[in-house]
């Protein structure tokens, strides 16, 4: 009994590490790419800290400076300091980003149990419904519906939370309608466990990694078309330190000052890597269908 | 005379087919089980025997209430088990308990083997909280598997061990009646042996209510105190399990019997084909086709389950003389 118990929590650790950390381990570039979305997030977290200037301070008596060594990496037209608000635009990015892939996470995949758990009309219902937003691509979706809302931060996040209700759902009930079949689901209800356990206990364990990886690559999808929207003039309202917004600003001002647009672009690319090797990392790790030879 | 924990009235389970041609839209009605009768008394050891297709496992499934009867009723005690409310259903799902043929399918792959023992504990509230770590690790014990199993998943678990963990597992709830179906089927023999033991030894000490669903004579011989043998969705013969193996009287039961490999006898295949289709059933007794003592009356008349004598019931119409 004691020696059980010794065990457990040694067991229970390796197991995690067998079965989690160590497929991951071995995806270089998966790895590569945490450690760059790493930097960023100390970048994002630390920001108030790290930038040197108020981000949307404005001095037009230092407009359009280049690199030096009051603004690091100069200055754009109104004369805000490009650093701090790189800093803070990561914030912003990795905050929408991941919000908007939560939300559209949680209810898209309520929508895909219900429809998967209970069948019939309201499968039919909850599935159309799920069609029609998936009729429209990502970014029209998104531009519908912040013309509807109106701009601001958490109606980007509700916008692109939208557009993404509809892959989950779909993918979470295809899952579902395989589990739910499964003799263990079943013998769960014959040994008496009521509904909301099935679900917590039994179903959503075996649908939820092709979720999570999912999830994980949708990031990226998602910083994208917020960077869109606002370079479109139809995401978060100006001064905000927003890379869609700093990269349309400087749009006018490409050949006299590159750096205006270049530093926001070159840091959302390198972000959007990052976040792409991550994620296909993750899928080459969880998914066995995919797993290539080493 | 007793209550009987479960009587099953003149039971039938029918599955609509759906019509195959565009002009015959008549669905055709397959009859999974016809008119089964049947009494469990408390304790009682019964093997349901039959041929792949007999519907023992309908059956099994109606008396667990995961199928509704078509017609007839199940009663667990003197309930019907359709119409059981909340509270009476808990009730069943702790003092009934289900071995799947499919022990490893039976058993959530994401949880340990802790966890999955721990679950109808937990639910049922059978103890505290911090009784149920020993608890798991006695009822590992006692299907002599050892603690060091608990953290493994079922994947990770060869096919006897698992099939001895879902007997833990049915045995966490501390149930009256144990279903079980077809649980020794494909283990090698020693390991089937120690599966049989472990259940045999369950029923004579807990006093346990088993129904064990098997095609192998010997394992329901070894195990049960009463045989029922099934035949196309039909119970034909029924009774203790040595009056039945010593002096068959329907038979179906004989040819049974003699497909049995035996050691001083050769080995003659009794039973020529298959089982017909229970779709579109002959008229008058649904053996006749392969009978080998048909008779003319038998194409006409369906036999009913009477009884021989006090424990003893066949359904045929020209019994097999006992010897």
């Amino acid at each position: 009994m004691s020696e059980a118990m010794n065990i457990a929590p040694l067991a229970r650790g390796s197991q995690w590490k067998q079965r989690f950390l160590q497929p991951l381990l071995r995806q270089r570039s998966a790895m590569a790419g945490l450690a760059i979305l790493a930097i960023y997030v100390v970048a994002a977290v630390c920001a108030p800290w790290l930038a040197t200037h108020d981000p949307t301070a404005q001095d037009l008596m230092a407009a359009l400076q280049g690199p030096s060594a009051a603004h690091w990496l100069g200055t754009d037209s109104y004369g805000q300091d490009l650093y701090s608000r790189l800093l803070y635009g990561a914030q912003l990015a990795l905050i929408i980003g991941f919000a908007s892939v939560a939300l559209g996470l949680v209810v898209g995949v309520a929508i895909g149990l219900a429809a998967g758990l209970m069948g019939g009309r309201t499968e039919w219902v909850l599935m159309r419904i799920v069609d029609g937003l998936l009729a429209f691509p990502e970014l029209i979706l998104a531009m519908a519906f912040m013309a509807v809302l109106g701009l601001g931060t958490e109606n980007v996040v509700y916008a692109l939370a939208l557009s993404f209700v509809g892959p989950f759902a779909r993918m979470t009930r295809g899952d579902v309608l395989q589990v739910k079949n499964q003799p263990y689901i079943e013998a769960a209800r014959l040994m008496g466990v009521g509904t909301a356990a099935v679900i917590w206990r039994h179903v959503l364990p075996n649908v939820v990694s092709p979720i999570l990886v999912q999830a994980g690559m949708r990031i990226s999808i998602a910083i994208l078309l917020e960077s869109g929207l606002s370079f479109l003039g139809i995401g978060v309202v100006p001064p905000t330190p927003d890379w869609g917004l700093m990269i349309a600003e400087g749009r006018a001002f490409i050949t006299m000052a590159p750096w205006i647009s270049g530093v926001p672009g070159v840091a959302l690319a390198i972000l959007l890597v990052a976040l792409n090797l991550l994620g296909d990392g993750l899928r080459d790790a969880f998914d066995p269908t995919t797993q290539k030879d080493a | 005379m007793q209550q009987p924990i479960f009587s099953l009235l003149d039971v039938e389970r029918t599955y609509e087919l759906r019509a195959s041609g565009w002009l015959n839209r008549t669905p055709r009605q397959l009859k999974a089980l016809d008119g089964v009768r049947l009494d469990l008394q408390r304790g009682d050891t019964l093997a349901l025997v039959g041929e792949s297709g007999s519907g023992k496992s309908t059956l099994i499934r109606l008396m667990l209430g995961l199928e509704p009867a078509s017609d007839g009723r199940v009663l667990y005690g003197q309930r019907d088990l359709a119409q059981l409310d909340a509270e009476e259903r808990k009730r069943f799902a702790r003092e009934v308990a289900f071995i799947y043929q499919n022990a490893r399918g039976s058993m959530n792959p994401r949880m340990r083997i802790a966890d999955i023992l721990a679950e109808p504990i937990r639910l049922h509230r059978l103890c505290e909280e911090s009784a149920i770590a020993p608890r798991v690790v006695a009822l590992l014990d006692r299907v002599g598997l050892p603690a060091g199993l608990l953290q493994r998943f079922p994947s990770e678990l060869s096919g006897g061990q698992i099939r001895r963990v879902a007997i833990a597992r049915a045995l966490a709830a501390e149930p009256q009646v144990i279903m079980a179906d077809e649980s020794v089927a494909g283990l090698d023999v020693s390991v089937q042996a120690q599966v049989l033991n472990l259940l045999r030894d369950l029923c004579r000490e807990s006093g346990i209510t088993l129904v064990f669903i098997t095609h192998d004579l010997g394992v329901a011989s070894y195990l049960c105190e009463k045989i029922a043998v099934l035949y196309l969705g039909r119970i034909v013969e029924q009774g203790p399990t040595d009056a039945i193996l010593n002096t068959p009287r329907h038979p179906y039961t004989r040819a049974l019997l003699q497909a049995f490999p035996r050691f001083d006898a050769p080995l003659k295949a009794s039973l020529s084909g298959e089982i017909p289709s229970p779709v579109d059933l002959p008229k008058g007794c649904r053996f006749a086709g392969r009978c080998a003592q048909v008779q003319a009356a038998c194409r006409e008349t369906d036999p009913a389950l009477t009884a021989l004598d006090a424990d003893r019931q066949v359904a045929c119409l020209f019994p097999v003389a006992a010897i």
